[in-house]
C-alpha cells in the first residue's frame, strides 16, 4: 500500500492539476441508452488521477434520486427507453439533462430503426450537449462545468 | 491461413457431421442464422475452419447444445432474430427479445427460503445496461439469470446488403473497447474471402495495434477489480496507466480508441521513427510503474484474501462452456488464438501459463499480469523504426460466386465465406462474413464476451452476492459487444 500511496502522490504532483476558485457541486447520474462502451470508458476516467474531476464539484451518484444531472450515451436503443424515462421521473427537481456523445447526439448512428431511436431528444428534454466519439474527459469535464455555471 | 471451407448439409446429416468433426478433435467456433438457414462453425484440428451450412426452408434445425454447450446463446439468437426453431432446445429461452413475463427467461422461483434479487438495467456506477435476476438465500448466490441485449442495436442487419468496406464501420460501432479486435476479424473475414494476405509491414501494424489495445484493456481490468473489492489507491492507479497508454493509441492512430485505424486489405498509419522511439520510451515508463504497483497489490494481503476462491470456473466447466481468453488461461485451458496465427506477426508466440491455476478471481487478476508483460514485450519489438502504410498482396484471385473452385468434395467450397480469429483482450473473437460480390450478405461478429457470459453466470453459483460485482470484475465483460 506504501508504494502505491507514494506512486500517487507522485503522480498528483506530475499532473499538476488547477484548483477551481470556486467549487459548486454537481451530481451525476449515468445511464447507458446503447452506446459502445466508448462513453463509459471515458466517463469512468474522470476520476482517475489525470483529471480527478470531483476538484470542480462534480460526482456520480449510485441512485438517480441523488442527482442533480442525468447523462445519458449511446444511440437510444428501444429496449432502453423506459428504464431512461423512469430514471429521469425518479429525479428532483430542478434536473438536467446531458445528452453525451455522437450517438445520443443522432449524430451518425448506426443501427437499425426498429431497434434504436437514434437521439436522446425524442424521449427526454437534453439541457447540455457533449459532442464527441467518444467525448474525450477534458470535453465531459468542460461540458458538466459549463453546466454547473448556468445553475 | 487457410480459407474457410463451406459445406453445405442436409438439416438430417448437419448434426452428424459436426459431431465427427467434434470427436475428431474439433472445436465449435459459432453459430448464426441468416434468412435462408442457419451456419455454424467449427475449427479442425489441424487449424482450418469449416461452415457448416444447412438451409431451413421450414424454419426448423435440429439443435447442437448436447454437443456443444456454448452454442445456448447462439441458438437462442438465432431463433429471436431469424425466428428458427431449434429441436431438442427446450427451453428455448428468448434471449434478444425481450419478454416480460417472468416465467420465459429465468427459471421458476421454488421453496420459502429463496428470494429473488433484481438489478438493473441501470446500475449504480459507470456500467453498461443489463439486468440480473439473482435466486439468492442469505447472501448465498443460488442461481444467476442474467438478460442482456438492452444495447441491441441491430448492427448486423443494418449491415446487410451495405458494401464491404462500408460495412466496417458497422462492426466497429459495436465495441470501443474491443475495437482492434472486432474491425481486425472483420477484415481477416473479407481478406479471407477476396484472397488476400497482408504483407509483413501491416501485419506488424496490425499486430502492434492489437497489442495496444491488450495492454489499456487489461491494465483497465486490473483497476477494475480493485474497484471491485473497493481498493481505491490501485483503482486511482490504474486508471492513470489507462490514460497513458490511451494516449499512446492517440499518438500512434489518431482515435484514443484507435477507431476506424484498421481497414480491409490496408493500412494507411503512418509513423516517423522518432515519435516510434518516442511511444516506446513512454511504453517503457508505463510498464515500470505498472510493475511496482503491481508488486505492492501481491504483497497487500487483506487485498489478496479477497480474490483467492471465489467465483471458481474449474478446468472442466471451462472445458463444457468453452471458456476462452484470461479466464480460460485461468482455468487451466492454453488456448490462444495468437498460437495458431498465421496473418499476424505472432510467429512461435507461446502464452504465459500460471503454474497451478485455480480457476478463481485470483487466477484470472494474475493471468492477466502475465499477459500484460508479455503484450509489454511485444510491442517494444514492434516499435523500431518508422511504421508506413501498408497493403496486401493477392493470394489467389478474388473469386465471383460463380468462378468458386470445390475442393476436397463436391459439396465444399470457398470463397463464398470467410472467417476471422483474432484473440483480443478477453479471448477468442470471431467475425463471420458473407459477400455477395461485393456485397455484405451476412456479417456476425461473436466476441470472446458473447462466449464467457454463460459461463460467468454459472460459476457465481455458491458465492455471495457482494462478491459478485468482483467476479464480474474479474471477467470484465463487455456488454456492447454481445448486445450490437
Amino acid at each position: 500500500m506504501i508504494i502505491l500511496l507514494n506512486n500517487l502522490r507522485k503522480i498528483r504532483k506530475s499532473e499538476n492539476l488547477m484548483r477551481p476558485r470556486k467549487v459548486r457541486s454537481l451530481a451525476v447520474r449515468h445511464c447507458d441508452g446503447g452506446s459502445c462502451n466508448g462513453c463509459e470508458h471515458e466517463l469512468s476516467l474522470l476520476s482517475s488521477p489525470c483529471y480527478d474531476f470531483q476538484r470542480f464539484g462534480l460526482s456520480v451518484v449510485a441512485s438517480p434520486r441523488h442527482a442533480d444531472v442525468l447523462v445519458v450515451t449511446g444511440s437510444i436503443t428501444v429496449a432502453m427507453v423506459d428504464a431512461i424515462r423512469r430514471a429521469y421521473g425518479a429525479m428532483p427537481e430542478p434536473r438536467k439533462v446531458v445528452a453525451l456523445g455522437a450517438c445520443a447526439l443522432g449524430d451518425g448512428v448506426l443501427g437499425q430503426d426498429d431497434r434504436i431511436i437514434g437521439r436522446l431528444d425524442d424521449i427526454l428534454p437534453v439541457d447540455m450537449r457533449i459532442e464527441g466519439c467518444p467525448p474525450t474527459p477534458e470535453q465531459i469535464i468542460n461540458g458538466l462545468t459549463k453546466l454547473l455555471e448556468q445553475a | 491461413m487457410t480459407s474457410t471451407r463451406l459445406i453445405q448439409l442436409s438439416s438430417s446429416s448437419y448434426r452428424d457431421y459436426l459431431r465427427t468433426c467434434l470427436e475428431d478433435g474439433g472445436k465449435f467456433l459459432g453459430l448464426y442464422a441468416c434468412r435462408t438457414g442457419i451456419t455454424c462453425l467449427v475449427e479442425g484440428g489441424s487449424g482450418s475452419i469449416s461452415a457448416l451450412s444447412c438451409d431451413t426452408p421450414d424454419k426448423k434445425a435440429p439443435s447442437i447444445v448436447d454437443l456443444a454447450f456454448n452454442a445456448n446463446w447462439d441458438e437462442r439468437e438465432a431463433h429471436d432474430l431469424y425466428g428458427i426453431e431449434f429441436d431438442g432446445h427446450q427451453p428455448l429461452r428468448p434471449l434478444v427479445n425481450h419478454d416480460s413475463k417472468l416465467d420465459t427467461w429465468t427459471v421458476r422461483l421454488e421453496g420459502e427460503e429463496p428470494y429473488q434479487v433484481a438489478v438493473g438495467p441501470i446500475h449504480a456506477g459507470i456500467i453498461e445496461s443489463g439486468h440480473f435476476r439473482f435466486h439468492v438465500v442469505g447472501d448465498r448466490i443460488l442461481h444467476l439469470d442474467p438478460r442482456l441485449f438492452y444495447k441491441h442495436r441491430g448492427l448486423e442487419m443494418a449491415a446487410e446488403s451495405k458494401h464491404f468496406k462500408e460495412a466496417i464501420s458497422y462492426v466497429g460501432r459495436a465495441c470501443m473497447a474491443c475495437s482492434v479486435s472486432n474491425t481486425l476479424s472483420y477484415a481477416l473475414a473479407c481478406e479471407d474471402i477476396l484472397g488476400l494476405q497482408a504483407t509483413n509491414e501491416l501485419s506488424r501494424t496490425r499486430t502492434l495495434l492489437l497489442e495496444l489495445e491488450r495492454i489499456w484493456n487489461h491494465l483497465n481490468d486490473i483497476g477494475a477489480v480493485c474497484a471491485g473489492v473497493g481498493m481505491a489507491a490501485g483503482n486511482a492507479i490504474f486508471g492513470y496507466l489507462v490514460e497513458q497508454v490511451r494516449r499512446i493509441c492517440e499518438q500512434v492512430t489518431g482515435h484514443r480508441f484507435m477507431a476506424r485505424s484498421i481497414q480491409v486489405g490496408k493500412s494507411e498509419i503512418e509513423v516517423d521513427g522518432s515519435t516510434v522511439e518516442q511511444v516506446r520510451t513512454k511504453l517503457g515508463e508505463i510498464r515500470k510503474l505498472f510493475e511496482s504497483s503491481w508488486r505492492d497489490l501481491v504483497f497487500n494481503s487483506t487485498f489478496q484474501d479477497r480474490l483467492t476462491g471465489v467465483g471458481i470456473i474449474s478446468q472442466e466447466n471451462a472445458k463444457l462452456y468453452g471458456v476462452v481468453g484470461p479466464a480460460g488461461r485461468a482455468s487451466g485451458l492454453s488456448r490462444d488464438n495468437r498460437s495458431r496465427d498465421k496473418s499476424l506477426l505472432y510467429r512461435d508466440f507461446e502464452v504465459s501459463m500460471l503454474k497451478d491455476p485455480s480457476g478463481d478471481v485470483k487466477s484470472r487478476f494474475d493471468q492477466r499480469e502475465l499477459e500484460l508483460n508479455q503484450a509489454f514485450d511485444i510491442v517494444s519489438a514492434l516499435l523500431e523504426g518508422d511504421i508506413a502504410s501498408a497493403t496486401c498482396e493477392v493470394r489467389r484471385g478474388p473469386r465471383t460466386p460463380d468462378e468458386q473452385d470445390c475442393i476436397d468434395s463436391d459439396n465444399s467450397d470457398t470463397g463464398r465465406i470467410g472467417v476471422g480469429l483474432v484473440e483480443g483482450p478477453r479471448g477468442s473473437t470471431l467475425c463471420a462474413v458473407e459477400l455477395d460480390g461485393q456485397i455484405i450478405k451476412r456479417v456476425h461478429l461473436r466476441s470472446a464476451s458473447f462466449n464467457n457470459w454463460q459461463a460467468l453466470a454459472k460459476c457465481t453459483i455458491g458465492n455471495l452476492l457482494p462478491d459478485f460485482p468482483l467476479i464480474n470484475k474479474s471477467f470484465e465483460l463487455c456488454y456492447a459487444c454481445v448486445d450490437r
